[in-house]
């Protein structure tokens, strides 16, 4: 019994004198899905084998009410280390007064100069300052099908927005159950509309997508009103009815079908159509420039922040920089199917230079007729808006609701919400 | 409480009182008086069918027949799946153009073109009704089951020995001696139903153009879309006001008459 006293003893001493001090980081995902944590959690493997002594403890709320869960556990200054914000939340965050200024951190991050132009900028929405590093970028493209195209004798995708109307017109075979245009009815369809809706302008300011240069709200433009006719008429005569109702899934869902092989989407697309398609099946091309040449793009964003009570800082952006790094933003961003933030991930993995991101690929080489715009996130009446936007579009498209009465009511919502 | 403040996303620093600004704010959108008559429709025509044919459901199921335990775990088991679940998967069933209702009523007939059970403003309401009153039968059924077990067989065969028919035995026998439970179970399912945005939601969210929206909805919306907790609450005392009138009303009509045999 002695004996074994001691060698517990002897265990208990050693273990107290060999053993490292653990620093355990307390990481919230807002975006998290079956597809994406495990991707995470592989990364952070990797991160605690070349760190030992690093352990990284990950929250994965429901992405439902991850933005809630987020700005309570922030603002209550709950243990959190690293935390994930999409581009919608950064400035509800920000104005806590909660978030580490990122800015001493990235200067001195030798890959900075390697991002890709204008993602930075765009990530410093509140007051000008990066508050948190980008991990991925959502910029819409137009997906098509050429398999569905040729049967139709179209050899190649619409390169305007009257092209993009035409073809989809010759596509509609209502009878046949064909369409044309992937239409957004819900679920957000504010970027649907505005990306027609800003086309046939050609004075968007470039760090408000609601305004033009000249500092007018673009509903009040006699061009508004062209433009969300137009939009109208891409519903009534080439999209089915049912889209009015659609939200994601359903758009997708049409387009893999082949019902409607024009869609407007995100790079995360390409992992869900990689999988329900074959190679070769779709591809992306820009969007279609409208009656002004141009078409006006955002930066949608995801990224990594530290909130100001962390105690491992450091340590924090040590992760941050990790995941930001050319191979492992590589990684994570072909399984996530968000876009790389580091230019050289497009020469470095082929699969960013494949035919599947020619799309986008042209886009950020053309910056004269793509010209990257921002929405205003930082006004407080944003969520407002996009739940009154679709409501009203919907009303447009059923015929409830006159172009004219519709621009009307968006230009007084965003005067009331002091945008100008 | 929180509906007297200007608690959002946007404001966890500042919180303060702002008195009605937010029933102010919520009383004056044009879409208020919709959403309420969407409410009231929501809740009359749901509880109504639920309660009409859970009955039918009860009285077929109170008589044994072989199979009957099996058949009685199918016939509840909508009502042990999420709301939610149900609401996503009905919206695929419904949905007007890869939707199975349409596939199937096209080809034995019935219909020629697809039809837009969830994008037509007119069928909208109705199809999610429908589908409120399939997924809360069970729940009248599994009550009104359990309820008319207790009635006493001799009831019915002093009423069989007057020459009581089956429409005697039920209006005067049946009926009476549930009321209690009737009543109870009409009480509560209101309640529910009116704070159960979960069908509505994984089917339209309150569209197109607002014509599902009802209250309960209205108040996710806040949540999600606007991140305003505080108006978002503001919803949620008009709900418990209109459910507060109703049960009190409601109480005072049943209880005026006395139950007897």
């Amino acid at each position: 019994m002695k004996k074994l006293l001691v060698l517990i003893c002897v265990l208990m001493v050693s273990l107290f004198i060999f053993s490292e001090e653990v620093i355990t980081l307390n990481l919230i995902e807002a975006f998290s899905s079956p597809y994406r944590t495990p991707t995470l959690n592989n990364i952070i493997q990797m991160f605690e084998t070349l760190n030992p002594g690093v352990k990284i403890n990950v929250i994965s709320p429901p992405y439902e009410t991850a933005y809630q869960k987020i700005n309570l556990m922030v603002s209550t200054e709950q243990p959190l280390d690293i935390v994930e914000i999409g581009d919608w939340d950064l400035s509800a965050l920000a104005a806590m007064g909660k978030l580490e200024d990122l800015t001493p951190y990235i200067e001195s991050w030798p890959e900075k100069n390697d991002m890709v132009e204008g993602v930075l900028e765009a990530a410093s929405i509140y007051q000008g300052r990066p508050y948190l590093l980008p991990h991925g970028v959502f910029v819409k493209a137009l997906f098509y099908r050429p398999d569905i195209l040729a049967k139709y004798g179209i050899e190649s995708y619409p390169k305007t927005m009257t092209e993009l109307y035409e073809i989809s017109k010759k596509l509609t075979e209502s009878g046949k159950n064909q369409y044309g245009f992937a239409f957004r009815g819900k679920g957000y369809p504010t970027a649907f509309i505005d990306i027609v809706l800003t086309s046939f302008f050609d004075d968007i300011d470039p760090n408000n997508m609601y305004l033009t240069k000249s500092g007018e709200i673009i509903f009040e433009d006699p061009r508004a009103i062209e433009a969300l006719n137009f939009y109208v008429s891409l519903y009534k005569d080439t999209a089915p009815k049912d889209s009015i109702n659609w939200g994601w899934d359903e758009q997708v869902n049409s387009f893999v079908s082949g019902i409607t092989p024009l869609l407007f989407q995100d790079p995360d697309t390409t992992g869900m159509l990689n999988e329900m398609l074959q190679p070769g099946q779709y591809k992306t091309s820009p969007l279609p420039l409208g009656t002004s040449g141009k078409v006006y793009p955002s930066f949608g964003f995801v990224g990594w922040g530290i909130p100001t009570y962390s105690e491992h800082k450091d340590l924090a952006w040590k992760f941050i920089k990790f995941v930001a790094s050319a191979e492992i933003n590589g990684y994570w961003s072909k399984s996530y199917g968000a876009l790389p933030v580091l230019q050289s991930v497009y020469t470095y993995d082929s699969y960013f230079s494949s035919d599947l991101f020619e799309g986008w690929t042209k886009m950020f080489d053309d910056p004269e007729h793509y010209q990257f715009t921002e929405y205003p996130l930082d006004n407080e009446n944003w969520g407002k808006w996009n739940e009154f936007q679709e409501k009203t579009m919907q009303q447009v498209l059923l015929g409830k609701l006159s172009v004219e009465n519709c621009l009307k009511q968006w230009t007084d919502f965003w005067k009331d919400a002091g945008i100008n | 409480m929180l509906s007297f403040k200007n608690y959002s996303l946007y404001n966890f620093q500042n919180i303060e009182w702002i008195g009605f600004e937010n029933f102010k704010a919520i009383f004056s959108d044009p879409f208020y008086i919709n959403t309420i008559w969407n409410t009231l429709k929501w809740v009359l025509f749901s509880v109504f069918f639920q309660l009409i044919l859970g009955f039918i459901l009860a009285l077929l199921m109170r008589e044994p027949f072989k199979g009957r335990g099996i058949y009685a775990g199918l016939v509840f088991y909508p009502w042990a799946i999420s709301g939610f679940a149900i609401g996503l998967i009905w919206s695929w069933l419904l949905n007007g153009q890869f939707g199975v209702i349409n596939d199937i009523l096209i080809k034995i007939g019935i219909i020629e073109e697809n039809i837009s059970f969830l994008s037509d403003p007119s069928l909208a309401m109705f199809s999610v009704i429908l589908v409120n009153v399939w997924y809360g039968i069970p729940f009248f059924a599994i009550m009104i089951l359990a309820a008319l077990q207790s009635v006493p067989d001799s009831l019915y065969d002093a009423a069989e020995i007057d020459g009581a028919g089956y429409f005697t035995k039920l209006f005067n026998i049946t009926i009476p001696y549930i009321k209690p439970t009737l009543i109870n179970t009409i009480l509560l399912r209101t309640i529910w139903v009116m704070n159960f945005p979960d069908i509505i939601y994984g089917m339209t969210r309150g569209g197109p153009a607002g014509s599902t929206e009802i209250l309960a909805v209205k108040m996710i919306n806040t949540v999600f879309y606007e991140s305003n907790y505080s108006k978002a609450a503001t919803h949620g005392v008009v709900i418990i006001s209109i459910l507060f009138i109703y049960t009190i009303m409601y109480l005072k009509l049943t209880s005026k008459r006395e139950f007897s045999l």
